[in-house]
């Protein structure tokens, strides 16, 4: 752990080796390369977001303006949005998430490393696919909420759109596929005892964050399934003039969105909750109320969605439940900064500027959790909705909180990420920039908001004191791009020149302090004794050691298995993609016209036979798993074999149902059972074919006597997926063949 | 115009609800006996809101009147009555402490293998506790229900065991009977994920879940006044809805809290293990 031995691949190398290095960093399959990769890809489009925002900013510089026409002016806003939650929050959260995870809880990598890399690879793609857009003639221009019936066909011509679609399902599956990284990484890869009562905050909080992503981002996807299909295929799920539903759109992307939300505030909570303590000098002052009343926001973060929906008109009795539960959710929230406070409280307080970033996400977040307060209460949200007070809201928690929480974790973690410093002066001039400016441009977003003044217009008259408010809102932004200007700077003048940061130069409490600046590529040669929340203070404090004076649930070695564990998670998150369109069905096909129609084009005896060999499947391969535990590798084999058979032959029994409807022309955008009918049933029939293919890769291994599938979790893993497909097929066949819930 | 029901309609004094109290009350007090105030405070709590649950206006207003308060009594019977009354058991009863053998320790022993091995099967829980949920709400069970005597005492019946059988696995007296925390939290997370799918098919449905509710045979004069003053049938029944829904849920999330303070509590270690795979699980 001396300087010595610093590995050489870590940062840019010398020209003659440059391609051999650029060929190592898009091969890489290490995590704290391809944290480095996710950090990097984000700043990219930080700036080309940030791009997006000057631009609006100097548009709404002067009443009446015409800088920007409305319609460039709605895809700047579209793209602004997008971009800053898909392509920057997210990945710059999960980049440092990749790099500190593993170091945190003595990993030697994350749980699946090729995983992680084709995760971090969907990224680029989808940042690609949704900036492709603006070379057909007209990016994306519905918001980054994207609301129907806007976003559909009739109001929305051009390809662009799809693009956005597309671009956002690779980013989503991109998402999901890191945060079952995390949340396995996170369960099995703990060093000897850690239990989960002692991980660092920051790992509980990406623990969360993944739990969130998983529940939350398949509820995007069947969204974004539907309204493609609409486009596409001419479906009408969103289109009310053809019978569909706008506001189930609304339902949809906020069951996702507000669980989004706190994806992009944990993980920040999480940063600050590693910063305080470390420059106060004292352990987290109530670590179980930090780490439990988190879990409690991602379960209460599911329940609060329509607070974005009060003025749609749901009814007097939605709007107050609603209201009573955003109430609820920013308690778990709100209190937390008495913890971070009273972390602080007598500490002996180091003021560098990662604790400066702390302390100013703590007195900005106040803020902006306090508009999000007002807005529970519904009657001053139809007043204010739909403004530039929300517009002034979300900004205040998202650059108050998320991105003040990354600005202290990137002074905080550098030295460790490049063995270097970070100058202090200039950091102090980024603090001050961004602080003048978040609160020059939201302050006054504020006050326009109440003023009337509505979002995602391209103009406004000339209204007393609009254009002054305005114009401070430009110099706020300016100097917040001034801020991040001087960011990349200093992180440009230091990675060469920084003063050398040595192993633990803030002397931090969690483990990857323990290992040298950078870590070497297995980031430890010994992974020290973990007996406490503070390992590394305890190392370097053993008369005051926290092991002793504050005894925690010892680790009782609990480690689930990999693939199990990963196949649950990804089970989970297709369930929620399967619920949402399966509420889908049932919220289109309750009036009676729908029951009559599904009875009379359907042939329920003749599929019910064919589920009757899918259900079959599954207890072959449950005899196949059996046979395989037991021994018996030829049984396995043949047992595994009939599985594949009666997979196989229900997926040939909807073959024949499809051709028979399509026959007789029955087609997907006939009506809405159609729409609805062949897109729960297509999708199901995809998993299956999926499952199929996989189940023959391990009949094809098997059968070349693979060690690792005759002798690990890999069918177990496979064959839940498979018991799965086949439970939503007993649901998809009671509610669509049987007619339950109708 | 009807006549207002004076007081004493709205309260049905003669429930049969105060026998089934007596009743608890002398089986409590032979096989477990007065333990400590705590215990004795959650054993009266659980059966005043039994009572309430059935004396009270909202009683009567469940009976084919109101949906929405139908709900809450179901809330009350199913999750709260039978939180009480777990609550209320100690660690050690009196039918556990002396070693001799009589009849009734016999019995009570060979009782309590069988209902222990039923009551300390999560699945089972977990099954029960939501499955008498959407089970009762199936429309013709529902009114069904609501209009026979009979039905509707198995109803009531079938909510408590449901109830005591869905929290055994967290507050079974004995820590050897609860589940490890990580599993808590999911056994009461997708719980509320079943209620929340149940209350969001309730709430925006347009199918009348409840027929009996939406038109009664008799009206209670009070209705007209809620009628009037907005409570019409289908506002009934989203109400119901949310009810079924939201505090529930807010329960639920109660419940994890108290399964995160367990987790994190040192002393309370045994009983609280991640040791799902078994691993030190002895250890206590
Ligand atoms: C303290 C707790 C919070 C409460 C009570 C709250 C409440 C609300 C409410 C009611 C709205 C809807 C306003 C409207 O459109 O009429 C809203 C919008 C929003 N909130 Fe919050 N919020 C809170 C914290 C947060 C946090 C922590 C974030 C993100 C880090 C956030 C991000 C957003 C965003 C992005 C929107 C606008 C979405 C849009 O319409 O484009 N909020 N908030
Ligand atoms: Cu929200």
């Amino acid at each position: 752990m001396s300087e010595s031995d610093l590995p050489s691949s870590a940062e840019s190398a010398p020209g003659k080796a440059a391609l051999g290095n650029l060929l190592d960093w898009i091969s890489t399959v290490d995590h704290k390369k391809i944290g480095i990769l996710y950090i990097c890809t984000a700043v990219f489009f930080l700036g080309l977001g940030g791009l997006e925002a000057l631009l609006i900013r100097v548009q709404l510089l002067f009443p009446n303006n015409d800088f920007l026409s409305a319609d460039l002016f709605n895809q700047m806003f579209t793209m602004h949005g997008t971009t800053m939650v898909f392509l920057v929050g997210m990945p710059v959260l999960v980049g440092f998430q990749n790099y500190f995870v593993p170091l945190m809880i003595g990993a030697r990598d994350v749980a699946f490393p090729r995983l992680n890399a084709m995760s971090y690879w969907l990224l680029p793609f989808g940042g690609i696919l949704l900036y492709f857009s603006f070379m057909t003639g007209q990016a994306p221009d519905a918001g980054w909420f994207s609301y129907a019936p806007l976003s559909t066909k009739p109001y929305n011509l051009m390809p662009g759109q799809d693009y956005w679609i597309i671009g956002l399902i690779c980013l989503g599956i991109g998402s999901v596929a890191a945060s079952i990284n995390i949340f396995v990484t996170v369960l099995q890869c703990r060093a000897p005892g850690m239990s989960l009562q002692r991980v660092p905050l920051f790992v509980w909080m990406s623990l969360m964050t993944a739990i969130l992503t998983i529940l939350a981002l398949p509820a995007l996807n069947s969204a974004l399934a539907m309204l493609l299909i609409d486009r596409l295929l001419g479906a009408a799920f969103f289109e009310p003039a053809r019978g569909g539903s706008a506001v189930l759109w609304q339902h949809y992307f906020w069951v996702f969105g507000h669980p989004e939300v706190y994806i992009l505030i944990l993980p920040a909570f999480g940063m600050i909750s590693e910063v305080i303590p470390v420059f106060s000098r004292k352990p987290i002052y109530g670590y179980a109320f930090v780490a439990g009343s988190s879990a409690v926001i991602v379960l209460l973060s599911y329940g609060v969605w329509a607070h974005h929906m009060f003025a749609v008109g749901l009814g007097m009795g939605a709007d107050m439940f609603f209201a009573v539960g955003t109430l609820l959710i920013a308690l778990p929230t709100g209190l937390k900064i008495f913890n971070w406070t009273a972390t602080m409280w007598g500490g002996a307080i180091r003021l560098t500027t990662a604790m400066m970033f702390a302390v100013a996400f703590l007195l900005e977040f106040v803020i902006g959790g306090l508009t999000g307060v007002m807005f529970a209460a519904v009657p001053i949200d139809w007043q204010l909705t739909d403004t530039y007070f929300v517009v002034g809201h979300f900004h205040y928690v998202l650059i108050g909180g998320t991105v003040f929480g990354l600005f202290s974790a990137t002074y905080y973690w550098f030295p460790k990420m490049t063995g270097r410093m970070l100058s202090e002066r200039l950091g102090k001039w980024q603090l001050w920039l961004w602080v003048f400016g978040l609160n020059a441009t939201f302050l006054s977003q504020h006050v326009l908001g109440v003023m009337g003044m509505p979002r995602r217009v391209y103009t406004y008259a000339d209204n007393p004191g609009w254009m002054a408010l305005n114009a401070f809102a430009g110099a706020g932004a300016v100097a917040m791009a001034g801020g991040t200007l001087v960011m990349l700077l200093n992180i440009w003048v230091s990675v060469r020149k920084g003063e050398e940061a040595g192993d633990n130069p803030w002397e931090g409490f969690t483990l990857e302090w323990a290992t040298s600046s950078p870590p070497p590529a297995e980031n430890f040669a010994v992974i020290p004794e973990v007996a406490s929340r503070r390992p590394v203070w305890d190392l370097d404090h053993p008369e005051v050691a926290d092991a002793e004076r504050e005894p925690t649930p010892a680790d009782t070695g609990w480690r689930p298995d990999k693939l199990v564990t990963s196949a649950w998670a990804f089970v989970a998150s297709e369930a929620v993609f399967f619920l949402l369109l399966l509420v889908a069905y049932v919220v289109f096909n309750t009036d009676v016209a729908g029951e009559i129609v599904s009875a009379a084009m359907l042939d329920v005896p003749r599929t019910a036979f064919f589920s009757v060999a899918l259900l079959g499947s599954s207890f072959t391969l449950w005899r196949a798993e059996r046979l395989l535990n037991s021994g018996h590798h030829a049984k396995f084999r043949l047992w595994l074999g009939l599985t594949i058979v009666l997979g196989g032959f229900f997926i040939c029994g909807q073959a024949v149902e499809y051709y028979g409807l399509i026959s007789s022309d029955v087609t997907i955008d006939d009506n809405l059972f159609t729409a609805t009918f062949f897109t729960v049933t297509g999708f199901h029939g995809l998993h299956v074919i999926i499952g199929l293919l996989a189940l023959a890769i391990v009949l094809v291994l098997a059968l070349r006597n693979d060690r690792n599938v005759l002798g690990g979790t890999t069918l177990k893993a496979i064959g839940l997926y498979w018991h799965f497909v086949d439970v939503v097929w007993v649901a998809v066949f009671c509610i669509i063949y049987l007619g339950f819930l109708q | 115009m009807i006549e207002l029901l004076s007081d004493k309609e709205l309260w049905n004094w003669w429930s049969p609800a105060w026998l089934v109290v007596v009743c608890v009350v002398m089986l409590y007090s032979r096989c477990i006996g007065w333990v400590t105030v705590q215990k004795t405070a959650w054993l009266i709590a659980g059966l005043s809101i039994f009572v309430f649950a059935f004396v009270s206006p909202l009683g009567v207003l469940a009976d084919g009147f109101l949906f929405s308060a139908h709900m809450i009594q179901h809330l009350l019977l199913l999750l709260v009555v039978p939180l009480c009354l777990v609550l209320s058991l100690p660690r050690n009863p009196a039918w556990q402490s002396g070693n001799t053998f009589t009849f009734k320790t016999g019995i009570l022993g060979v009782l309590r293998k069988t209902v222990g091995f039923l009551v300390s099967s999560p699945k089972l829980g977990w099954l029960l506790g939501l499955g008498t949920m959407w089970f009762w709400h199936v429309p013709s069970l529902c009114s069904a229900a609501t209009e026979s005597q009979l039905l509707g005492f198995a109803r009531t019946a079938s909510f408590l065991v449901a109830g005591i059988l869905f929290w055994w696995p967290i507050y079974a007296p004995s820590k050897a009977a609860r589940m490890p925390a990580s599993n808590a939290v999911v056994y009461l997370f997708s719980a509320c994920l079943g209620c929340t799918l149940l209350g969001i098919y309730i709430t925006f449905t347009a199918i009348t879940v409840c027929p009996a509710f939406a038109s009664p045979e008799e009206r209670l004069a009070i209705m007209t006044a809620l009628h009037d003053a907005g409570m019409t049938a289908p506002v009934d029944q989203q109400l119901g809805g949310l009810l079924m829904w939201v505090p529930p849920c807010s329960l639920y999330v109660a419940a994890i809290m108290s399964v995160f303070c367990r987790w994190y509590s040192v002393e309370d270690r045994g009983a609280v293990d991640l040791s799902v795979s078994g691993a030190t699980e002895a250890g206590r």
